[in-house]
């Protein structure tokens, strides 16, 4: 994250996205998440694969997620700067934002059938569709999963169990309670829906 | 077509329609193209309500009636014809998700609802639609175990709807058009709305989800004709530390370790501001006392009770509070300082029970996630006697440790927010139960600001055998009469009626009639979706029916569906 942030910094989008925040209610919010495409994909494929696909992701869990940057809950050094200033009808208006936007296919391929049946045995054991519905799709300000990158999904659960990301420790107690293996089973599953 | 596509379609052509409907799981089915029509219905008295359990043609309660026994009267279906039940029509709503509704019916005319709490008016006979509410929701949702909701009420000429944005709506019982439109609490803490109101007296009724994240839970009275507050109660009071009680309701040892509690209060004070406690289910209605009984879910966090020194009143409890004013009558906790959420959700039903000497008293009746239908009396809350248990207990009750300790039941029971029937004549209860080995895990971490706090994780046995029963109970002796083992385990719910019939439905699909004096299977049907939502009973046009949804369930899984089936016979 810092080298995203190095990155991002050498191309002026932080500094870029500070100015273009301050005078928060005179612009649009189209002008207000130019920033966004510099890490999240001008076409809502991320280049990084460890940054999520926010593109059609549900309103209520990108507007908790920013909420949670600017209150410090949710550490990240690129995000928590570009959030500081925002107001909650700022963040609302940005979740709704992407949220209308379509779910980028990111091309992964269906998990492999054993793959599949190692992930979906340790769901029934979680009970992962509790909250994240019957397809992943999410709702309200739980996040969709179907389709997420691989690599995001597996470095936000290993996140979740190191407690790095601290925001969600019901999601950490789910973690910490299956198997690297059957984890790593259910990132390559959930990618692949 | 429903309201909110209406207005798009006026102001902005039809290309907007899509934005009301947000979530994923909702099906699109085209009632736009059909025009709303008027639920014609004579207003809804108080009389009707009070007499609900008598009324052989309509299904006024979610439960049946104020005293949620859930006993049909009717007879026209029985134990000789119930083989020769058919489908009379199938109403598919336009939400494929968990459904847990009880549908209502007045003059012929249904109320149902589905998950994200939209509500449709149907013809009771023909299965046509007449109006549909589409829930407009807020951005902001956070909810345990589904996007459900579990039904309406009507009175008057309003029908009455929680939100799982943690609204009350009354919607015009003609049209489906919005009276009035009330904030209960902030989702954002952690607050939803799953549970039908019940609505008595010109007050509703509603009480609150929350207890996986950290809120205060209450019970609700709102004035039924504006929609303002008119008492609340705080199930967690402001001294939760109770009577140290070392043993359940049953007499066993929770192996609570009082002194590290005791220092623990000492450091943290009372931790009733987080305690959770929510309500899911309706309470019943005592009308000759005016007292209303309810039980109080699990406390937060779930499983760790490092944070919260003390009995943790009023959570795992029957209460009961004056209706007329919420003021406190009586409780009966059945877990103190529970660290397994084996808690309270089944609504409880007023009968007349009797007591340990014998005599006929007014009593309550609560089934437990435990397993146990529990029996008290309605004057002080008391425990009489608890029945035998309907599920496999194993370990209880073992300490949820770091790696994980087998305990049974599992944490959604026995019996879950699962409605019971009973039949006084025969002083039988009908439950249905939940089989599900689970490990119970323990991890401590702070309150997370209004998100998902359990404190650890309660994890099903990968190998280890689920199924389900439904179990009859005579509640004057604990014993069990008869059980029906199921193949997987059962949540939603169970009609008894004056037939000799109990009827209820299973997550394959499954929907049968039982003789209700032996537990012999006399009918069955299958709905192609999970059959998880309590049945009703109603009579139009000289014809007795049975209507209940198929639409699975999310919280254990169960295949979804978007139907709603009426049944009657030639």
């Amino acid at each position: 994250m810092v080298r995203n942030l190095i990155s991002m910094i050498s191309r002026g989008i932080i500094f870029g996205a500070l100015l273009s925040v301050a005078p928060a209610l005179a612009q649009s919010i189209a002008e207000k998440v130019e920033v966004c495409a510099g890490c999240h994909g001008q076409d809502g494929k991320p280049k990084d694969k460890t940054i999520p696909v926010i593109w059609g992701q549900q309103a209520g869990y990108i507007y908790i997620q920013l909420r949670d940057y600017k209150r410090g809950d949710r550490k990240n050094e690129t995000m928590q700067p570009i959030v500081s200033s925002f107001e909650k009808d700022d963040m609302r208006a940005i979740a709704e934002y992407f949220a209308k936007k379509p779910w980028p296919n990111l091309g992964q391929p269906r998990s492999p059938k054993h793959v599949a049946q190692r992930a979906l045995s340790a769901e029934h054991s979680v009970g992962c569709t509790g909250c994240h519905l019957e397809q992943f799709q999410g709702d309200g300000t739980t996040p969709r999963l179907a389709g997420q990158s691989q690599e995001y999904l597996a470095k936000t659960i290993a996140d979740f169990r190191t407690r790095a990301r601290g925001n969600n420790p019901g999601m950490t107690d789910l973690m910490r309670a299956t198997s690297p293996d059957d984890l790593a089973a259910l990132a390559e599953y959930l990618a692949g829906l | 077509m429903d309201r909110y596509s209406i207005a798009c379609a006026t102001l902005f052509g039809l290309g907007c329609t899509l934005a009301a409907s947000s979530h994923a799981q909702e099906v699109v089915n085209p009632d736009q193209w059909s025009p709303p029509r008027e639920a014609k219905i004579s207003p809804v008295t108080q009389d009707q309500l009070n007499t609900a359990d008598k009324n052989t043609t309509n299904f006024l309660l979610t439960n049946g009636n104020y005293a949620q026994t859930r006993f049909y009267p009717a007879k026209q279906i029985n134990r000789d014809n119930v083989k020769n039940l058919h489908v009379a029509w199938i109403f598919q709503t336009q939400v494929k998700e968990s459904l847990e509704t009880s549908p209502i019916v007045v003059d012929g005319v249904m109320y149902v609802t589905t998950s994200f709490s939209h509500v449709y008016a149907i013809d009771a006979k023909t299965g046509e639609q007449l109006w549909h509410y589409s829930h407009k929701m807020g951005p902001v949702t956070t909810y345990c175990c589904g996007p459900n909701n579990r039904g309406v009420q009507v009175l008057g000429d309003k029908v009455y709807l929680a939100t799982l944005d943690a609204k009350l709506l009354a919607l015009n019982a003609k049209t489906g058009d919005v009276v009035w439109n009330t904030d209960i609490a902030d989702p954002e803490l952690g607050y939803s709305e799953t549970m039908a109101p019940t609505v008595v007296k010109d007050k509703v009724l509603i009480g609150t989800n929350g207890g996986e994240y950290g809120i205060r839970g209450f019970v609700r009275a709102y004035d039924a004709k504006t929609g303002k507050l008119v008492w609340n109660f705080d199930t967690i009071p402001e001294n939760t530390v109770g009577v140290w009680a070392t043993k359940d309701a049953t007499g066993r040892d929770m192996h609570r370790d009082i002194q590290a509690e005791k220092d623990q209060l000492a450091k943290i004070g009372d931790p009733y501001k987080r305690l959770g406690g929510g309500v899911w289910q309706n309470p019943a209605v005592d009308l000759a006392t005016n007292r209303i009984y309810f039980v109080v879910g699990n406390p937060s966090p779930d499983l760790d009770g490092a944070p919260r020194p003390g009995d943790n009143l009023y959570t795992d409890s029957l209460v009961s509070l004056d209706l007329d004013t919420g003021k406190f009558v009586c409780h009966f906790q059945y877990i103190a300082h529970d660290v397994w959420d084996l808690d309270a959700a089944s609504p409880p039903v007023l009968v007349d029970v009797k007591d340990k000497s014998g005599k006929t008293i007014p009593g309550v009746i609560h089934a437990g996630k435990t397993g146990h239908i529990y029996v008290h009396d309605r004057k002080d809350c008391s425990l009489i006697r608890f029945s035998e248990a309907m599920v496999p207990q194993e370990n209880m009750w073992t300490l949820p440790t770091k790696e994980g300790a087998r305990m049974l039941p599992g944490a959604n029971g026995g019996v879950e927010w699962s409605p019971i029937a009973t039949d006084p004549g025969q002083d039988l209860a009908y439950a249905i139960n939940l089989h599900q080995p689970m490990h119970y895990r323990v991890e401590n971490s702070p309150y997370p600001n209004g998100k998902l706090w359990l404190g650890g994780a309660f994890t099903a046995i990968p190998g280890e055998k689920q199924s389900g029963n439904i179990t009859a109970v005579n509640y004057n002796t604990g014993k069990i009469k008869w059980q029906v083992k199921t193949p997987e385990p059962m949540i939603g719910g169970i009609l008894a009626t004056a037939g000799g019939l109990v009827f209820a439905g299973e997550g394959n699909g499954k929907f049968a009639a039982y003789n209700s004096s032996t537990g012999k299977e006399l009918w069955s049907f299958r709905a192609g979706a999970g059959v998880n939502a309590p049945p009703s009973s109603y009579m139009v046009g000289g014809k007795q029916y049975i209507v209940v949804g198929a639409g699975g369930n999310t919280q254990v899984n169960f295949r979804r569906g978007n139907n709603i089936i009426a049944f009657t016979l030639d």
